[in-house]
C-alpha cells in the first residue's frame, strides 16, 4: 500500500487516531450512537432531520473505513441499518422509503458497475433490463395477464418469491441477446447501440397495447400485486399495531437490504477471482489481455449478463413497491442517474458504487427539494431568484454537471478502488491448509 | 516432427505487402531468432502466428493442429504465448495478478464455485499464487510482487511481461525485441533469462531482436526478413557470411567489401 | 537520413475543371444514393402493395397516393440527418470521438432561430421583412451562435480529457448534453419563449404544385410545401460549400491531414488545436443551421428535442462510414428515406396494428444495430485493421 507520510494532509492527522486503535471503536460506537438518539427523538421531517439522517448513513461508511475488527462493524452495521433505521422509519415513513430508494439504486449501481467498472463496456441502457423485470411482475401479477390471453389469471401473489428468480433470469436473458451481438463493438459505439436499445425498450413498451394489449401502452400498468406479509400475524400477536402500508414499507427495506448485502457479497467475489481479473485486463488493454488466452467476448458478455440480472431482480422489487409503472419510470435520464452513481463513488469500486447510488438518492428525494424549499422561501423574502427555477426540476443539469466535473477533476471518482490487503489474508489461510494437504500425503 | 510450421504466410494492408510468402519452421526446444531491418514484416510476421491478424494466404500449423484463423486467445490457450515490443502490461495491477492473468486458462472455477467461495475455488487461486510467486523468483521479481506494474523499472517490466508469458505453460514464446533498450548489463541478464527459459523450462524460444550480439550467441537457427520477404535462413554461420543479409544491413556494395 | 530541403511545393493551382470534379463528384455520388434509395424503396412498397392487393383491392390506390409526398418527406428527413451528422463524423474523423452533446447544439440551434423570429415579432417588423432575408437571418445567426457554442463546449469539456481513456470525454460529453438541455430549459422557461417555442414566420406563399397524379379514376395533386423547399434548397447549399471547403481548400488539407495523423500533422506545422476548433466550429454551425430549418419547418422547437434526431443523425454518420464527410451525407437520406417509407407505410400494411410514426425510431436504431454487427465500416467508409 502507498502511505506517503510527509504529504499527511491536516484532516488526516486529525481522523488517523479516530480511524484505527481503540479509540476509534469508542468514537464509532458514540457517532452512531449520538446520530440513532438524534433521530428517534425528532422523527419529524425537516432540515435538522436530513442533516441527521445523512449523518447516520456516512456512520456506515466511516465505519467501513476505519480500522476496527471485523466484528465491531457487523454489530454496528445490524444495529443501525438493521435496527434503528427501521424503527424510525415507524415514526416517520418518508426517511425509510428513502432508505428503501437508496437500496434499490445501491443494487442497480453495483449491477452497473461490474458492467462499466470491471469491464468497462459503457451501457447507457441499463434501465431496459430494469424495465424488463419490472414489467415481467407487473403483467404476471395483476388483470393485465388477461388482456393478453383471457384464458390466463394473474399468479398469487406468493409467486412473487420465485419471481426475483425469474426477473434475474429475463434480465440475464435479455442482456445475453443483446449482449451477443454487439459486444464485438467498440467501446463508444457500444455506448451508443445501448443507448438505443433503451430508447426502444422504452418505445415498445409505450406501444405494445396493439395489437395485443401486453403493456398497456402509455398509461402503465396498475395495483401491481406485493407478496403476502408472511410473518405478519405473529408481529401483531406481539402487540403492535401497525397498518399493512406500514408493514410493506418495513418488509421493502429489509428485502432491498438483504439484496443489497447478497449483490454487495456477490460482486465483490467475482471482483476478487479469476473472472474480475480477467475483466480488469480487457479493460486495461484488450489486444494485451487476449493475448493472455482471455476469451474477449464471453467475458464481456458475462459482465454485461450479471450486470443484467442484477437489474431484472431489482425490477421484480420495484414493480412491486412501486404499485405501478409506466413507460417513462424507464427513461434515458434514469440509465443517467445510475451511470452517474458509478461515476460519482469510482468506477470499478464497490464502496464507491454504493456510496455514489446514496448520495444520488438522498440528492434527488431529500436535498434536491429541500434546497428547492429553501430558495422558495428566499423567493417569498423578495430574493431575485426566477420563479421558475425549481432545483427539483433541473436533475438533468445537476447530473451533467457532476458528469463533466468529476471527469475533469476526477475520474477516479470519490471513493476509488483500493487494493486492500483482506485477500492476502485469506490467501495466507488457503496456503496453510494446502501445506498441511502435503503434510499428510 | 516441427512444432511450429508456418507455411506460404502473405499478409497485405491495403497496398502494402507486409509479409510475402514466408515458410518459417520451429523444431521443439530450439532458440531461434527473426531478424531484418526495421520495416522488415517482423513483427506483423509475429501478429500473424499469433491470430491478431489473419493472414491473407498460407497456413500456421501449431503443435499438430492447423491455427491458421483461430482467434488470439485460443492460440493462446493451445500453448503459444508472447510478448510485446511495446510492453503491454496491465500497469493499474499489480505484478502477481499480472501473471495470474497469465494463468487464465488453466484456473477452472465455475462462477458458482467463486459466488459460494468453494473450496476447489479457494485451493486453486492459492496453487496460482503459489505458482505465480514462483515465476516471479524464476524472473528474479519475486520481491516486488505487489507493486503495480506500471511502477516497475524498465528491465523488470520485461521480465514480468516473460513471467506472465510463462504463467500459461506455453510450448513456445515469441519474444518481441526483449532488450531494446537495455543497457549491456541489462541485455546479459536478459541474455541469460532467455536462455534458462529452454534449459529449464523446455520452452521453445522465438526472437524479434535487433541486439546482434544477443542474436548471434543465442539462436540456433535464425530467419532475415527484408521488405516481408524472408531472404536468407541457416545457422548463426551461415547468416553471418550470407551476402543478401549483409546487403540488406548495410547497402548495396559493403557486400562485396565484406567478403 | 537525407532530406532535401529543397523540395518546391509541386502543388500548382489546381484547374476550375478539377475544383469542380472534387465538389461535384461527392454531390453526384449523393444523388446517386438519393434516386437510388427512393427508387428501391417505392419499387418495395409497390410489390408489397400488389402482394397485399388481392386481400384489400384499394391498398394499390391507397399507397400510391401519398408516395410522393412520401418521397418528399424523405428527402428532408434524410438532408436533416445528412446536416448533422456532418457535425458527428468531421469531430470522430479528427478526434475518435463521439460528441455526445451534438444533438444538443441543433436543439439550441432551433431555440436560436426562434428567438430571433420571437425578437422580430416583439420589434413588430416582422411583416416587413422579406421572406428570404428572414430565412437568412434566421440561419445564420443560428449558425453563428452554435458554432461558438460548439467550440466553446469543446474548449471546456473536452480538450481538457484529449489523452483520457476513451471513455473519459464521452462520459464528459454525456454530461455537456444533459447541461446544454436544461440551461436551454432554464432560459426558455423564464423568458417569453416559453417551454415550446413557436416559430412565428412571414407567409412564405403557397404551396407550390408540382404535376398531378392520376390514380384510378382520382387525380391527386402532387405539392410541394414552402417551408419544405426551403429546407431542401438551404442544406443543398451547405452541403455543395462544405464539400467545397473541405475537399478544394487549404484549410479542408489541414483538416483531412489532422484526420488522417494528429501528430505527424502537428509536425508539419498545422496547428492541431486550430484545427480542431474549426471542425467543432463548423460542425456546431452546420448543426445549428439544421436546427434552424427543422424549427422553420416544424413550427415549434422544445429543449429535449435534440436527442432522437441526434442519435439519428450518428446512425446515419455510421450508415454512411464515420468519419467520412460523403458518407454522413448518404447515410443521411438513406436513413431518411427508410424512415419516412416505415412511417407512412407500416400502419398501412399492418392494418393500423403498428404506429408507423413510434416504430419509425426502433426501425432507425434496429438498422443502427444490424448495421454494427455487420458492416461497421458503413456504406462508403473503408476496413480499418486495429492498430497493435
Amino acid at each position: 500500500m502507498t502511505t506517503s507520510t510527509s504529504s499527511q494532509s491536516l484532516w488526516q492527522r486529525v481522523t488517523a487516531p479516530l480511524s484505527s486503535g481503540p479509540a476509534a471503536y469508542g468514537f464509532l460506537a458514540l457517532y452512531v450512537l449520538a446520530c440513532s438518539v438524534l433521530l428517534l427523538t425528532n422523527p419529524r421531517t425537516e432540515l435538522s432531520t436530513d442533516i441527521v439522517f445523512v449523518l447516520f448513513m456516512l456512520s456506515m461508511l466511516v465505519a467501513y473505513r476505519s480500522r476496527v475488527a471485523g466484528w465491531f462493524k457487523v454489530v454496528l452495521g445490524v444495529v443501525a441499518l438493521g435496527v434503528v433505521l427501521p424503527y424510525f422509519g415507524t415514526l416517520n415513513p418518508f426517511y425509510i422509503d428513502v432508505a428503501t430508494q437508496a437500496g434499490i439504486f445501491t443494487a442497480l449501481a453495483l449491477g452497473l458497475n461490474v458492467v462499466v467498472g470491471f469491464a468497462g463496456l459503457l451501457d447507457l441502457g441499463y434501465v431496459a433490463f430494469f424495465a424488463v423485470g419490472a414489467y415481467a411482475w407487473g403483467i404476471f401479477s395483476t388483470p393485465q395477464i388477461s388482456e393478453i390471453n383471457p384464458a390466463w389469471g394473474p399468479v398469487d401473489p406468493v409467486m412473487f418469491y420465485p419471481f426475483l428468480i425469474i426477473g434475474l433470469i429475463l434480465g440475464l436473458i435479455t442482456g445475453v441477446l443483446l449482449g451477443l451481438p454487439v459486444l464485438r463493438l467498440r467501446g463508444d459505439y457500444l455506448a451508443i447501440v445501448t443507448l438505443g436499445f433503451g430508447e426502444v425498450i422504452r418505445v415498445v413498451a409505450n406501444n405494445l397495447d396493439r395489437p395485443i394489449n401486453i403493456t398497456n401502452g402509455s398509461q402503465g400498468i396498475r395495483a401491481i400485486e406485493r407478496p403476502p406479509l408472511i410473518i405478519v400475524d405473529q408481529i401483531r400477536n406481539l402487540g403492535i399495531v401497525a397498518d399493512d402500508n406500514r408493514l410493506y414499507q418495513l418488509f421493502f427495506y429489509y428485502l432491498v437490504l438483504i439484496i443489497v448485502l447478497l449483490t454487495v457479497i456477490v460482486v465483490a467475489r467475482l471482483k476478487h477471482s479469476r473472472i474480475g481479473r480477467a475483466w480488469e485486463a480487457i479493460r486495461e488493454d484488450e489486444v494485451a489481455a487476449v493475448a493472455q488466452g482471455i476469451p474477449r467476448v464471453r467475458m464481456k458478455l458475462m459482465a454485461f449478463a450479471i450486470g443484467a440480472s442484477f437489474a431484472g431482480v431489482m425490477g421484480v422489487v420495484f414493480a412491486s413497491k412501486q404499485l405501478f409503472i409506466n413507460p417513462p419510470t424507464f427513461d434515458l435520464l434514469r440509465s443517467i442517474n445510475i451511470l452517474a452513481m458509478v461515476i460519482l463513488g469510482g468506477m470499478g469500486s464497490i464502496p464507491g458504487a454504493m456510496l455514489g447510488a446514496i448520495i444520488v438518492t438522498m440528492l434527488d428525494l431529500q436535498i434536491l427539494p429541500r434546497i428547492a424549499a429553501v430558495l422558495r422561501e428566499a423567493q417569498a423574502a423578495g430574493a431575485p431568484i426566477p420563479r421558475q427555477f425549481d432545483p427539483t426540476q433541473y436533475q438533468r443539469l445537476l447530473f451533467g454537471l457532476l458528469l463533466v466535473v468529476m471527469m475533469i477533476f476526477r475520474p477516479e471518482g470519490l471513493w476509488p478502488d483500493e487494493r486492500r490487503r483482506e485477500e492476502q489474508h485469506e490467501v495466507e489461510i488457503a496456503d496453510e491448509e494446502l501445506e498441511a494437504d502435503k503434510a499428510a500425503k | 516432427m516441427a512444432l511450429l510450421e508456418a507455411t506460404n504466410i502473405t499478409k497485405i494492408f491495403g497496398g502494402l505487402v507486409a509479409v510475402n510468402d514466408v515458410t518459417f519452421t520451429v523444431e521443439p526446444g530450439s532458440i531461434v531468432s527473426v531478424i531484418g531491418p526495421n520495416g522488415a514484416g517482423k513483427t506483423t510476421f509475429f501478429n500473424v502466428l499469433t491470430g491478431i491478424y489473419k493472414p491473407d494466404k498460407g497456413r500456421v500449423v501449431f503443435a499438430g493442429q492447423d491455427i491458421t484463423g483461430w482467434r488470439s486467445d485460443q492460440i493462446a490457450a493451445l500453448g503459444m504465448r508472447r510478448t510485446f515490443q511495446n510492453i503491454r502490461l496491465f500497469g493499474n495491477m499489480t505484478v502477481l495478478e499480472n501473471v495470474l492473468i497469465g494463468m487464465h486458462v488453466h484456473l477452472h472455477a465455475s462462477i458458482w464455485s467463486i459466488i459460494f467461495r468453494g473450496r476447489t475455488m479457494v485451493r486453486e487461486e492459492a496453487k496460482a499464487r503459489n505458482k505465480a510467486l514462483e515465476l516471479l523468483s524464476f524472473v528474479g521479481i519475486a520481491d516486488k510482487r505487489d507493486e503495480l506494474a506500471k511502477n516497475l523499472p524498465y528491465g523488470d517490466q520485461r521480465r514480468l511481461e516473460i513471467a506472465r508469458a510463462m504463467a500459461g505453460d506455453p510450448k513456445i514464446i515469441l519474444l518481441d525485441e526483449p532488450t531494446a533498450g537495455m543497457n549491456p548489463h541489462e541485455t546479459a541478464e536478459a541474455t541469460q533469462l532467455i536462455r534458462r527459459l529452454r534449459d529449464e523450462r523446455g520452452i521453445t524460444v522465438i526472437l524479434i531482436e535487433h541486439d546482434m550480439r544477443l542474436v548471434m550467441s543465442i539462436s540456433e537457427r535464425i530467419s532475415v526478413l527484408d521488405y516481408g520477404s524472408k531472404i536468407a535462413e541457416g545457422d548463426v554461420q551461415a547468416i553471418r557470411t550470407n551476402p543478401r543479409v549483409i546487403e540488406a544491413y548495410l547497402g548495396k556494395g559493403a557486400a562485396g567489401q565484406a567478403a | 537520413m537525407a532530406v532535401d530541403a529543397t523540395v518546391a511545393p509541386t502543388t500548382a493551382r489546381r484547374s476550375l475543371g478539377e475544383v469542380l470534379g472534387v465538389v461535384f463528384g461527392p454531390v453526384g455520388q449523393l444523388l446517386a444514393f438519393i434516386v437510388g434509395s427512393a427508387a428501391s424503396l417505392s419499387l418495395i412498397v409497390v410489390v408489397l402493395a400488389l402482394i397485399l392487393s388481392p386481400a384489400q383491392p384499394d391498398m394499390m390506390q391507397r399507397v400510391l397516393i401519398i408516395l410522393p409526398q412520401v418521397i418528399i418527406d424523405g428527402l428532408v428527413r434524410g438532408f436533416l440527418f445528412a446536416t448533422i451528422a456532418l457535425g458527428y463524423t468531421m469531430v470522430y474523423g479528427v478526434l475518435e470521438f463521439i460528441n455526445f452533446a451534438h444533438g444538443e447544439i441543433f436543439m439550441i440551434g432551433g431555440v436560436v432561430g426562434a428567438t430571433v423570429s420571437f425578437l422580430l415579432v416583439s420589434a413588430g417588423t416582422l411583416e416587413s421583412v422579406p421572406p428570404l432575408v428572414f430565412v437568412l437571418l434566421v440561419i445564420l445567426v443560428a449558425m453563428a451562435f452554435c458554432g461558438i457554442l460548439a467550440v466553446t463546449v469543446e474548449r471546456i469539456a473536452y480538450r481538457p480529457l484529449r489523452n483520457a481513456p476513451r471513455l473519459v470525454p464521452l462520459i464528459s460529453a454525456i454530461g455537456m448534453s444533459l447541461i446544454l438541455q436544461d440551461l436551454a430549459r432554464l432560459v426558455m422557461t423564464s423568458t417569453p419563449l416559453g417551454f415550446n417555442a413557436r416559430y412565428q414566420t412571414p407567409n412564405f406563399g403557397q404551396p407550390i404544385q408540382l404535376f398531378t397524379m392520376e390514380v384510378g379514376e382520382r387525380s391527386v395533386p402532387v405539392i410541394l410545401i414552402p417551408r419544405d423547399l426551403i429546407f431542401i434548397v438551404a442544406a443543398t447549399i451547405m452541403l455543395v460549400v462544405l464539400n467545397y471547403v473541405v475537399n478544394a481548400t487549404k484549410l479542408g488539407k489541414a483538416i483531412r491531414a489532422t484526420a488522417q495523423d494528429m501528430p505527424t500533422a502537428s509536425l508539419m506545422g498545422i496547428d492541431v488545436n486550430r484545427i480542431i476548433a474549426l471542425t467543432f466550429l463548423i460542425g456546431g454551425a452546420l448543426g445549428g443551421a439544421a436546427g434552424a430549418l427543422f424549427g422553420l419547418r416544424i413550427g415549434t422547437v422544445n429543449p429535449y428535442m435534440g436527442l432522437i434526431p441526434g442519435l439519428k443523425a450518428f446512425t446515419a454518420a455510421v450508415l454512411g462510414g464515420i468519419g467520412n464527410i460523403t458518407g454522413a451525407m448518404v447515410g443521411g437520406v438513406v436513413l431518411g428515406f427508410l424512415e419516412a417509407f416505415v412511417a407512412a407505410y407500416l400502419s398501412i400494411f399492418t392494418a393500423g396494428n403498428f404506429s408507423g410514426a413510434a416504430y419509425a425510431d426502433v426501425a432507425a436504431f434496429s438498422i443502427l444495430i444490424l448495421l454494427l454487427i455487420f458492416r461497421p465500416s458503413g456504406l462508403l467508409g473503408e476496413a480499418t485493421t486495429q492498430k497493435v
